[in-house]
């Protein structure tokens, strides 16, 4: 039987006292998805991925990685994950070509090919000293010897620390990649952008606590993207404030508006991709002198959002 | 039960530590032996103390590296992160530290037995340096092996408990001071002890800090068997500490 889930967590505590840790965690990661999880420092990111390697063992509740529990078999689970760790150093072995030469001894991997490939992508000299390396560089490092292994599932602990805005693109495409190939990836991160550009499902925590999981797909129709009209005349602003629009029937104009200006004549509203055409179909009926959108982004999501929800 | 990957790479990590206090070990040893200045010495200085301090830097150094310096740098995640059981991995550590510390008494009793069957050295004279009278004839190659199987016993004694604390610990900090103060205190003990045994009475008490009293060369040169009770004693240290330090590591949560 097909598994639906790679990873299950189950009513996962893990108190470290004085507010640390995290509390009662639950969600699963469905196979073949990329998940991402979004918090600031210190939110438990690390602790949550911690209890997936097997690595610490939780207060109460558990994990299950392919229908094995991370700690009782947590070398067995191992075969299934690719890990690229929080803290970046290596054990003590001289250069990148003997780390790697030995990473892949422990793998049991015998076909070099994709290894090479990797590090040609990545451009690592890798016969320099670990010791010697930069932080990107050893990033990199750590990056070729979690993909090199023929893992079903990559848990990325913040991967793309350190790396270059062009590094940081190819780690992305190789995500993708692997996405592409039925592979399920979990990756923590603070950087918006990057689990925006991959992530289908997104988990925000703060403090030791699930804030919101956000599916990509409910994402795209919540009202989170900001359109600002500047209107050509008093009258038409006046206008288009008092107009029983259409649109969004159920939400009143006032709940969308994050910002007025009569002086300028401008209106800031946030509205749901899937109801631009109607917007826009409104608008046709006064006269603009100026119109703008911001970016789409998790970032603007998480603050206008998820912020929101938690007051 | 043994990753060889993990067992090739612990060996880099340690190999030049090793090679350096090994080859030192072994020219001091074959320099005290073979100089007629100096032979008298052989017993008292060599294997009253060297023999306990060189290999005691070596075990408090490397055994920290085995776990708690890796734990520590977080570069223990990547062993980690293959399908090896932790308890392999522990085992592998385990068999590393025993394995080099036994290759490196095996090299000194070598050694010294080469250089003694060139010229072998009076007891008398030696025995009487290091406090030991009433022993007549040469030093022979079984007296020779018997005292450093006495030594390596005592070590591993120590590399067990110095392996227990990084065991323990995650912080390198921690399992450095505890291993490094019962190696340090066990070592100088074992020196102010000699002291004593040279007339300062008071001095001798020391060893009774000392875990380096289980070596005991002199009742090997005495011909009797207490030295044989002591090494079972250390035996009996280092296999429970050993214990210790590998369930801990086992079962403890890893900050990787």
């Amino acid at each position: 039987m097909e598994r639906e889930n790679s990873i299950e967590v189950h009513n996962l505590t893990k108190d470290y006292k004085k507010g640390r840790g995290i509390f009662d965690f639950n969600f699963e990661v469905k196979k073949g998805e990329v998940f991402g999880l979004i918090g600031t420092n210190g939110s438990g990111k690390t602790t949550t991925i911690r209890h997936m390697m097997g690595f610490i063992h939780g207060d109460s509740g558990k994990v299950n990685i392919n229908g094995l529990d991370a700690w009782k078999d947590s070398a067995k689970i191992k075969q299934y994950i690719g890990y690229v760790p929080g803290q970046i150093d290596f054990p003590d072995v001289g250069t990148g070509t003997d780390f790697l030469k030995i990473q892949s001894e422990l793998l049991g991997l015998r076909d070099m090919s994709y290894m090479n490939d990797l590090i040609d992508r990545f451009k690592i000299d890798i016969t320099a000293p670990l010791r010697r390396m930069s932080k990107g560089m050893k990033q990199k490092m750590a990056l070729v010897a979690a993909f090199m292994s023929d893992a079903d599932i990559y848990i990325l602990d913040e991967p793309s620390t350190g790396l270059d805005p062009l590094m940081r693109d190819t780690l992305i495409q190789l995500i993708l990649e692997k996405k592409a190939q039925g592979k399920t990836v979990f990756m923590s991160s603070h950087i918006f952008k990057e689990v925006e550009d991959t992530c289908d499902t997104v988990m925000f925590i703060r403090n030791g606590h699930i804030v919101n999981l956000v599916r990509r797909s409910q994402f795209e129709n919540d009202p989170h993207e900001a359109f600002t009209v500047t209107f050509a005349s008093d009258n038409d602003y006046k206008r288009y404030l008092e107009y029983d629009h259409y649109m969004l029937k159920d939400v009143p104009l006032n709940e969308l508006i994050v910002n007025k200006n009569q002086k300028n004549k401008q209106i800031t509203l946030n509205l749901p991709m899937s109801q631009i055409n109607e917007f826009l179909k409104d608008l046709s009926e006064y006269s603009i002198a100026g119109f703008s959108n911001e970016a789409f982004s998790l970032e603007k999501y998480y603050t206008t959002i998820v912020e929101k929800m938690e007051v | 039960m043994l990753s060889l990957p993990l067992f090739k790479q612990t060996t880099k990590a340690n190999g030049v530590l090793w090679s350096v206090l090994t080859v030192v070990s072994a020219a001091l040893l074959a320099q005290f032996a073979a100089l007629e200045m100096t032979q008298s010495l052989l017993f008292l200085i060599f294997y009253g103390v060297m023999a306990m301090i060189l290999p005691g830097v070596y075990i408090m150094v490397s055994s920290n590296k085995l776990f708690a310096s890796q734990i520590d740098r977080g570069s223990l995640a990547y062993v980690l992160s293959t399908p090896k059981k932790r308890s392999t991995i522990a085992f592998t550590q385990l068999l590393f530290s025993v394995g080099s510390i036994t290759l490196l008494f095996l090299i000194l009793t070598l050694v010294h037995i080469g250089v003694n069957a060139h010229s072998p050295l009076d007891l008398t004279v030696a025995g009487a340096a290091a406090g030991v009278y009433g022993i007549s004839g040469n030093l022979t190659a079984a007296i020779i092996l018997k005292i450093n199987l006495s030594a390596l016993l005592v070590c591993l004694a120590m590399s067990g408990v110095c392996y227990m604390f990084s065991g323990i610990f995650n912080l390198s900090k921690f399992s450095i001071g505890f291993g490094g103060a019962f190696v340090g205190i066990s070592v100088l003990s074992n020196m102010m002890a000699m002291f004593g045994s040279l007339g300062v009475d008071v001095l001798e008490n020391f060893k009774y800090l000392s875990i380096c009293t289980l070596y005991d060369y002199k009742s090997i040169l005495l011909g009797t068997d207490d030295w044989i009770t002591k090494g079972i004693a250390a035996l009996i240290v280092a296999v429970v500490s050993y214990t210790i330090g590998t369930v801990t590591f086992c079962k403890k949560d890893l900050p990787l």
